[in-house]
């Protein structure tokens, strides 16, 4: 049997923080960081947003991901037990990681980054051939 | 198994509006440093997951963040005025020789009953889940729509 889901509440950014001058709540989303040998796989948690509206930057071995969500305020408000906005978050990429080769999916609210790592100098054997 | 009525306990709003001006007291004192995010104060009551519900022309529409599910996880009952939401978000599976570096995403099962303010129509009721977001639709029951009655005069 599984465990019991906890609450959690959504991490809001201070406002004024790093590069967020636009308007509205951002909430930090949460994420998973997983991997082998070969590649890492990053997945976020940006639920009401689509995947037109995912931003993923990539400077500076700095990876920014910026999810922009649409807020519905139809009718009225009975019951408020969750707040909505747009999600930000920012991770360093290591050297480890082949930058050219990032791919990104966005499915179901969770966005999936995977990470291929550098491929390592392998010892490479010379056969050697007589003629 | 909790039952939440719809409406906020006005006492519990006070008590939040009163931390959370002892804890812009408490940051202009210490000044400096990111502001620290403190939860309100009824956490512990609240059930995942957690709901917005909005009525647009006599129509209630729930919403829950619950990204990552798949639907066959979902069960949903409406019974009366009582709505049932019971699911499980299971762990991905991240293949063999893997190992998790960081693991903030939460899974497991949930289950959670909420009371409407009103009657709804059973056969009425829709669910979607887009994006992560599950959205389920509530027409109140025709009787439990308020009529105007207009007074006549001989």
């Amino acid at each position: 049997m599984a465990e019991e889901l906890q609450v959690t509440q959504k991490h809001e950014l201070a406002t004024g923080s790093g590069e967020l001058t636009r308007e509205g709540p951002y909430f930090s989303p949460a994420v998973d960081i997983y991997g082998n040998e070969t590649e890492l796989v990053l997945l976020a948690d940006m639920p009401g947003v689509t995947s037109d509206q995912v931003e993923i930057d990539l400077r500076e071995d700095v990876l920014t991901v910026l999810g922009k969500m649409k807020v519905d305020d139809n009718g009225e408000e009975l019951l408020s037990e969750y707040r909505t906005g747009s999600y930000f978050r920012s991770f360093r990429v290591t050297d480890m990681i082949d930058q050219s080769k990032i791919t990104a999916t966005m499915s179901d609210g969770v966005l999936k980054l995977v990470m291929p790592k550098v491929e390592k100098a392998v010892p490479r054997k010379i056969p050697i051939t007589t003629d | 198994m909790l039952r939440w009525r719809i409406g906020r306990d006005p006492l519990w709003t006070e008590f939040d509006r009163l931390q959370t001006s002892m804890n812009d007291l408490f940051n202009a004192l210490t000044s400096g440093g990111p502001k620290p995010f403190f939860d309100p104060l009824w956490r512990e009551a609240r059930l995942f997951p957690l709901l917005n519900v909005r009525e647009i022309d006599h129509t209630y529409v729930i919403t829950a963040e619950i990204p990552g599910m798949k639907t066959e996880d979902l069960e949903i009952k409406v019974v009366g005025d009582t709505l049932t939401l019971k699911g499980e978000r299971k762990p991905i599976d991240i293949g063999e020789g893997a190992a998790y570096h960081r693991r903030e995403r939460a899974t497991g099962t949930f289950h959670r009953s909420m009371t409407l303010p009103s009657r709804v129509d059973p056969d009425t009721v829709k669910a979607t889940y887009k994006d992560g977001v599950l959205s389920i639709t509530l027409e109140r029951e025709k009787a439990a729509v308020p009529k105007q009655i207009t007074v006549s005069t001989e």
